[in-house]
């Protein structure tokens, strides 16, 4: 692969690469559109996604139109938008801390966001009749949750002023037990329903996936998103060491703050809408390091298309392996991400040696 | 002018630079030299900007250190800390335009051509930096450093190297010194702290000693290398002969040649002396 990225200058690279997943991701999107429980085939979906904007071709039934639109479709517009902000929030934190171990769940915006979603499903009143604070106020708790977390591990990772991998990465664990036995506490005092809804909800759901929901996660995973994007220049820098970008002229604490702010945020309204998917966020950004470079102006939208495919990919599997059941999407993007991560450490270890 | 008067900077009460003054002028090389632990790398963080000093200032060409934002610095002095891990697969060419990331140029890829020519790494551009070797690892960082003030401008830029040489062999310690070397005329002061007084000797304009974080001898290279404040300063014989050929001064530290001079008081160098 390195061999191919030589071969062709950058910004070619970078344009073949980015169309090339984005087709990816339009196929498989296509494509998931048409499978599941009630029978509907590609041309049909096709045909329906076309007589929205005015062009018939082939018959279709109003009920496989409904299903297509109100169900299918904004459940893959959602993973294309959770498995892109996990992808390129990864490729972020891995960039900020130099390592390439980091990802959300290492270091607590996952448990945080958890805990702080986990808090509002039991707490929050039930009587608040207005969707929109539903719609709106978990995301942003569970945003403030990501972040409280985030920052903790980040200060505990500090020392003199600089940022210890190690001291972070043992602060991520012992926060995110620490998240995990607020969260059993508060679960603890709630009802059966609610812990129901959790056990399915702590391994990924796409499930809840409605038109309500789009506005939000656009806005709050979409907008950060492209913000990440313009940190591509200065992610590079960070990337050789926080002494070094001050030298090159980075305003580095700003720069850190910007980061952590925009991946929280991510990250938080991810886990709010869909639960907690592990592994896009680890993975992506080293498939794409290992294929086409570390530079972050490919690493960052290429991680944010491969981790909408990816995601969508696991969706699809999740919700037609045990038609007319689902699984959770993270065991199957655990399933998926784990052994493929063995098989590229041990590779990428050969090929050092 | 990079200008630093009456530096003092303690670390628990215990002073790890005492008062220290220095000045390098653009087109000049100034040497650290000094044992292990005298404060050179402190020294050099404090006038890096790295590290803010509460006692005695630090100036670049008239400005005081604290009124110039990291972008301003940036522009006026350059920076390549001893040891720089990169994480990731980036290769040397990218390594190297990472040192434009905060300048406004208008022609970044010549800067980036000039540099890289200069310091020979123009055939490792696409080669994965953390595959490199020793010496083109240090060249690259070199040239990364280097691109940051490459470009002509009307202020006088400076070039902080922390042990440039240590990791390298006779032949590129010496390729690397050379082209520092050729900076001298491109508007650009020098200082870097070197281990090896025999390349300071050949490659350093001047020379500043530091021992227990104070300024043990400062001038002229020729001024300093003397046998009587080396051997204190180092607490280690050092002998001064002549190079037949070039006439320069060879400091030799063998203890077989060791010839204390008359001013040196007698101190113990172990159980062979």
């Amino acid at each position: 692969m390195i061999s191919l990225a030589q071969s062709i200058s950058k910004t070619n690279l970078k344009v073949t690469v980015l169309s090339g997943l984005g087709i990816f991701l339009l196929i498989i999107g296509i494509f998931s559109l048409s499978q599941g429980a009630f029978a509907i085939s590609l041309s049909q979906s096709i045909s329906v996604l076309l007589s929205e904007i005015g062009i018939q071709l082939s018959d279709f039934s109003s009920q496989q139109a409904n299903v297509l639109l109100q169900i299918r479709l904004p459940r893959i517009l959602l993973a294309t938008l959770v498995g892109g902000g996990l992808g390129i929030s990864g490729a972020a934190l891995q960039g900020l801390f130099r390592n390439p171990l980091v990802e959300p769940g290492l270091i607590g915006v996952s448990s945080g966001s958890a805990l702080f979603a986990v808090i509002f499903l039991v707490f929050a009143p039930t009587t608040l009749a207005l969707s929109w604070i539903q719609n709106l106020g978990m995301p942003l708790f569970a945003f403030l949750g990501g972040l409280i977390h985030v920052v903790a591990v980040y200060l505990l990772g500090q020392s003199s002023n600089k940022t210890n991998t190690n001291n972070l990465i043992l602060a991520g664990v012992a926060i995110n037990a620490l998240a995990g036995a607020l969260i059993g506490l508060t679960l603890f005092y709630s009802d059966d329903a609610a812990i129901r809804s959790f056990t399915f909800w702590s391994l990924g759901d796409l499930g809840g996936a409605t038109w309500e929901k789009m506005p939000t996660a656009t806005i709050l995973i979409a907008i950060p998103s492209l913000l990440l994007f313009s940190q591509s220049k200065n992610l590079n820098a960070i990337s050789l060491g926080e002494q070094e970008a001050f030298h090159m002229g980075i305003n580095v604490p700003a720069l850190k703050v910007k980061l952590l702010l925009i991946t929280a945020l991510i990250v938080g309204v991810a886990v709010s809408l869909t639960g907690m998917i592990g592994f896009v966020g680890l993975v992506v950004p080293h498939l794409i390091r290992i294929s086409f470079g570390a530079d972050h102006k490919l690493l960052l939208p290429a991680s944010f298309l491969l981790g909408a495919t990816l995601l969508n990919v696991a969706d699809l599997l999740a919700r037609t392996i045990a038609i007319p059941a689902e699984l959770p999407i993270g065991v199957i993007t655990a399933l998926l991400g784990a052994p493929f991560f063995i098989y590229l450490i041990s590779n990428f270890n050969s090929s050092k040696n | 002018m990079l200008a630093a008067s009456n530096i003092h900077f303690c670390i628990k009460q215990r002073p790890i630079v005492d008062q220290a003054s220095l000045s390098l002028k653009a087109g000049e090389v100034l040497a650290i030299l000094g044992p292990n632990g005298a404060g050179k790398s402190t020294l050099f963080k404090i006038l890096s900007g790295e590290v803010s000093c509460k006692h005695g200032s630090v100036g670049y060409n008239g400005c005081p250190i604290h009124n110039l934002k990291s972008k301003q610095l940036a522009e006026i002095r350059a920076v390549m800390p001893q040891h720089s891990q990169v994480n990731f697969p980036f290769t040397s060419q990218e390594v190297v335009e990472l040192g434009l990331v905060a300048c406004k140029t208008n022609k970044p890829q010549q800067l980036i051509k000039e540099v890289m020519e200069l310091t020979q790494t123009s055939h490792l551009k696409e080669r994965v930096f953390n595959q490199l070797s020793g010496g083109e690892k240090q060249r690259v960082q070199l040239a990364r450093v280097l691109v940051q003030i490459w470009e002509n401008k009307p202020f006088p830029r400076y070039l902080l190297l922390d042990e440039p040489t240590s990791a390298l062999d006779i032949a590129q310690q010496h390729s690397v010194l050379q082209i520092v070397q050729e900076l001298k005329n491109r508007n650009i002061g020098v200082l870097l702290i070197l281990h090896d007084l025999n390349l300071a000797a050949q490659y350093a304009d001047r020379i500043i000693l530091l021992k227990n974080g104070i300024i043990a001898g400062c001038g002229e290279t020729s001024e300093v290398l003397q046998e009587g404040i080396l051997s204190k300063v180092f607490e280690h014989p050092v002998t001064i002969m002549v190079h037949p050929i070039t006439g320069r001064k060879i400091i030799s530290t063998d203890h077989f040649y060791s010839n204390p001079s008359k001013n040196l008081k007698p101190i113990q160098y172990g159980n062979s002396f």
